[in-house]
C-alpha cells in the first residue's frame, strides 16, 4: 500500500531548519494497523501528513498503490483524499454548526454522491459506530467519546482503504479511549481498512500490528503481536 | 442542499458578527441612497427653478430690452394724481375723471416689444427647431370706493402670460398640468378666453365656466391648470393676440411680444442659436438655459454643492470603511475557521468549494445589507424631506420672462419695477429615491460583501491543510 523511500521534510522555523523526517524508509502493507509512537515534535504528525497526502517531503518518495503522491497535482491529492483516506483528530475536527449527521456527510460532499445516497451511508455510518439516535445532536451536545465516533464515522462513510489517526484517543478519559480504540479495532478488522495511528499512549500502540517509534525524525520500527478485546 | 444548510448555520452561529457586517454595509449603501436622492432632489429643485423661468423644451429664451425712460408726457402707468377731490384718472391727452367707485387695471411690461417680424427671422435660423413668441405682464388692479379722497378699497396684480396658442410646447403653459377644462387650441388665437392657474383660481374663486375681467375685457375661463411645485407660475395665460390688444404702458405691444421661446434642433446647436439671435437682436436679453443655470445662486446652488461635494464625499469615505470593516471581520472570521478549513482540505473539498462556501456567506451579508441599506437610504430620504429647509433659487434681473412677476405674491419676487433685482424662487428639496440608486445600493453593498469574501477567499486558497491541522495538534 505505502512505500516510503528516503522521505525527508525540512521546515523553516525563522532563520532555522528544522528537520521533521530524516531519510525515512517505510513500507505500509495492505490491511495493516501500524501504531507510531514518539516524543511530541519527533516528526509523528509529519509522517502521517505526508502519509494524507498533505504535504510533500522535502526528499525521497510517498506511493500509495505505486503512485508517487510528491508528483501529483493538487486537484488529484485532493481527490485522493476524498476517495480513498479517512482522516481522525486529536480535536475531532467537526464543524461546530453542523449536527453529526451533517458532519459525516461533508466527507461525501466532495464525491457527489447522489442525496439519497448520502442519506443511507451516512445512517449506516453513524449506526456503525453507535449513534444513530444522536444524528442530528451538534457537537456541542454531544461528549468527546461521542464527538469522535461522529469523526470516525465521517472518515469511514466513504469507505476509504486507508485511516490515518493522529492521536484519536489523546483528549480522551481512559474508559472512552479503550472504547474508541475498541470501535477502530472492530473496524479494521471488518473492512480490512489499513490503520496508521499516532499515539503517545503504549496500551494503545501495543494493540497495533506494528509500532513505529519516531525520534528526530527518524524511524525504528517495532514487530507486535496484535491485541483483541 | 447541503450549501444552504451549511452556509445558514454559519451564519447563524456568527449572528453577531454577521449582523455587524451586513449592518456597516447598510450605513454605507444607505448613505450613498440619502445623498444620492438628496442629490436628485436637488437637481429636480434646479431644474424646478429653471422650467419655472423657460418652460419645458425651450433652450433659449429672449427677452426685449428693459424699457428706458419713459417719453416726455408719459409715465410708467396709468397717471393718478391727487385732485382737488381727490384721487383722478388722467388719460393721455390730459383729461382726468374721479377715481370714484372705478377700478384701474395697470397693465406693465418689463421689457419692451420685439416685433413679429423679428420673430420670424429667429424662427428662419439656422438649427432652430420651433419659435413661440410670448407675452409677460403684470396687471395690477386698484379699486376705490365711493369717495376718491379715501384710500383704495382694494388693491391686487396677477402676472398674465400671452400665449402663442399654435404653439403650447413652448412657454411657462408648456409645463403645466390640466386639473379642469381644457387648454387652448389653435383656433383660440383671438378668442376672449383663458387658462387660470390653480393656485389664483382658488384665490379668486374661479372655475371652469367663470368670467375674468382684466381691464374692463371679459375672459371666459376655459381651463385651470397647476404647475410643478417648484415653479412660480403666471396666474392667468390668454391667447396671444388678446395680450397684445391689451394697452400696456409704457408702450402697446401691438403686433409684438415681449419674449421669445426657442428650441434648438440639438443640444449641441444650443450656443450657435443663442449667439446667432444675440446678432439678430442685439438690445435684447438671450439667456441659454446653461447661462441660465450658472446664473441660479441661493441655496439651492449651496444645497447642490453640499450634496456633489461633502455629501457625495462622505458617502464615499463611509462606504470605504464599511467595506474595510467587513473585510477586517471577514478575515478575522477565516482566521478563526482555519481547522476547519484545514479539515475540510483534508477530507478532500477542493479549495474552490470552500471559497464558494465562504463567498455564499459574504453575499448573503451583502444582501442582507444592502436590504437594510435601501431602508436606511429611504429613511434618511424622508428625514431630509421633513427637516431641510426649503431651498431658493435667485436669479439675478432681466434673465427670463418669469422676473417679471410680481412683488409680494407667493413664490418668485422681482427686485423691483425695473426688473434690475434679483428674482428668487422658492424649491421644496423633494429627495428621490430612483430604481437606478436602489440597483446601485444593491450592487454597492454586494460587491462589498464579495469584496470581504474575496479576502478571505485569497487567504483560503493559501490555506496548507498539513500547516491548519498543525494548529490545533
Amino acid at each position: 500500500m505505502y512505500k516510503l523511500t528516503g522521505v525527508t521534510k525540512l521546515y523553516q522555523k525563522g532563520r532555522h531548519t528544522v528537520r521533521a523526517v530524516a531519510g525515512l524508509d517505510l513500507v505500509i502493507d495492505d490491511g495493516e494497523w501500524l501504531a507510531v509512537q514518539g516524543k511530541t515534535g519527533h516528526g509523528k504528525s509529519t509522517l502521517l501528513n505526508l502519509l494524507g497526502g498533505l504535504d510533500r517531503p522535502t526528499e525521497g518518495t510517498v506511493e500509495l498503490n505505486g503512485t508517487n503522491l510528491g508528483t501529483l497535482r493538487e486537484t488529484q491529492l485532493t481527490r485522493g483524499r476524498a476517495e480513498s483516506i479517512g482522516f481522525v483528530f486529536q480535536t475531532f475536527n467537526l464543524i461546530p454548526t453542523l449536527s453529526a449527521a451533517e458532519n459525516v456527510e461533508t466527507a461525501l460532499i466532495p464525491l457527489r454522491t447522489p442525496a439519497a445516497h448520502r442519506r443511507s451511508q451516512i445512517a449506516a455510518a453513524l449506526d456503525l459506530v453507535g449513534l444513530a439516535d444522536r444524528a442530528t445532536h451538534l457537537p456541542s451536545e454531544m461528549s468527546g467519546g461521542q464527538q469522535q465516533r461522529v469523526a470516525i464515522a465521517r472518515a469511514l462513510v466513504k469507505q476509504p482503504s486507508v485511516i490515518l489517526a493522529d492521536e484519536p484517543t489523546g483528549n480522551l478519559d481512559e474508559d472512552t479511549r479503550d472504547d474508541i480504540i475498541g470501535l477502530l479495532e472492530r473496524l479494521w478488522r471488518e473492512r480490512g481498512l489499513t490503520l496508521v495511528l499516532v499515539t503517545h499512549d503504549t496500551s494503545v500502540a501495543r494493540r497495533a500490528q506494528r509500532v513505529a517509534v519516531m525520534n528526530n525524525g527518524r524511524l525504528t520500527i517495532h514487530s507486535l503481536p496484535a491485541v483483541s478485546d | 442542499m447541503f450549501f444552504v444548510t451549511y452556509l445558514r448555520r454559519e451564519l447563524r452561529r456568527r449572528m453577531r458578527q454577521a449582523i455587524f457586517i451586513a449592518l456597516g454595509l447598510a450605513v454605507g449603501v444607505g448613505l450613498v441612497v440619502t445623498v444620492a436622492a438628496a442629490s436628485a432632489g436637488v437637481k429636480k429643485a434646479q431644474s424646478g427653478v429653471l422650467s419655472s423661468l423657460y418652460g419645458v423644451g425651450t433652450n433659449v429664451t429672449v427677452t426685449g430690452a428693459p424699457p428706458g425712460p419713459p417719453a416726455s408726457g408719459q409715465t410708467r402707468q396709468k397717471p393718478l394724481r391727487l385732485g382737488p377731490n381727490g384721487m383722478e384718472i388722467c388719460t393721455s391727452n390730459g383729461t382726468c375723471t374721479s377715481a370714484a367707485g372705478k377700478t384701474v387695471d395697470n397693465a406693465i411690461s418689463q421689457y419692451s416689444g420685439i416685433s413679429e417680424s423679428k420673430v420670424a427671422e429667429v424662427a428662419r435660423l439656422h438649427d432652430v427647431a420651433a419659435v413661440a413668441g410670448g407675452i409677460t405682464l403684470t396687471v395690477s388692479t386698484v379699486t376705490f370706493g365711493s369717495s376718491a379722497s379715501g384710500p383704495p378699497l382694494s388693491s391686487s396684480s396677477l402676472t398674465l402670460d400671452g400665449v402663442n396658442t399654435g404653439r403650447l410646447s413652448l412657454g411657462p403653459l408648456s409645463t403645466a398640468s390640466l386639473t379642469s377644462g381644457h387648454s387652448f387650441t389653435a383656433a383660440d388665437a383671438d378668442s376672449g378666453v383663458a387658462v387660470v392657474d390653480s393656485g389664483y383660481a382658488t384665490s379668486s374663486s374661479l372655475r371652469v365656466g367663470s368670467v375674468l375681467t382684466i381691464d374692463q375685457v371679459n375672459f371666459a375661463v376655459i381651463g385651470i391648470v397647476r404647475q410643478a411645485q417648484a415653479s412660480s407660475p403666471p396666474d392667468v395665460y390668454i391667447p396671444l393676440a388678446r395680450a397684445q390688444a391689451m394697452p400696456v404702458f409704457p408702450s402697446s405691444l401691438a403686433h409684438e411680444v415681449n419674449t421669445i421661446y426657442v428650441s434648438a434642433a440639438s443640444s449641441a446647436d444650443i450656443s450657435a442659436v443663442t449667439t446667432a439671435i444675440e446678432r439678430l437682436l442685439p438690445a435684447s436679453t438671450v439667456t441659454s438655459q446653461a447661462s441660465l443655470a450658472s446664473e441660479v445662486t441661493g441655496s439651492v446652488t449651496s444645497a447642490a454643492k453640499l450634496a456633489n461635494d461633502l455629501g457625495k464625499w462622505l458617502a464615499v469615505l463611509v462606504l470605504i470603511a464599511a467595506f474595510a470593516v467587513a473585510s477586517l471581520l471577514t478575515m478575522a472570521a477565516v482566521a478563526r475557521r482555519v481547522t476547519e478549513f484545514g479539515t475540510l482540505k483534508a477530507i478532500g473539498w477542493r479549495t474552490r468549494r470552500i471559497v464558494a462556501q465562504v463567498l455564499g456567506e459574504s453575499l448573503v451579508m451583502g444582501i442582507a445589507g444592502a436590504a437594510v441599506g435601501v431602508g436606511l437610504g429611504f429613511a434618511g430620504a424622508a428625514i431630509i424631506a421633513r427637516v431641510a429647509p426649503e431651498l431658493s433659487g435667485v436669479v439675478s434681473g432681466n434673465t427670463g420672462p418669469a422676473a417679471s412677476q410680481p412683488a409680494g405674491g407667493p413664490g418668485p419676487v422681482n427686485g423691483g419695477p425695473g426688473g434690475s433685482g434679483s428674482h428668487t424662487v422658492s424649491v421644496p428639496l423633494h429627495p428621490s429615491v430612483t430604481v437606478g440608486v436602489i440597483v446601485l445600493a444593491v450592487l454597492l453593498a454586494v460587491a462589498g460583501g464579495l469584496l470581504a469574501g474575496s479576502f478571505a477567499s485569497w487567504r483560503i486558497a493559501r490555506l496548507r491543510p498539513a500547516d491548519a491541522l498543525s494548529r490545533v495538534a
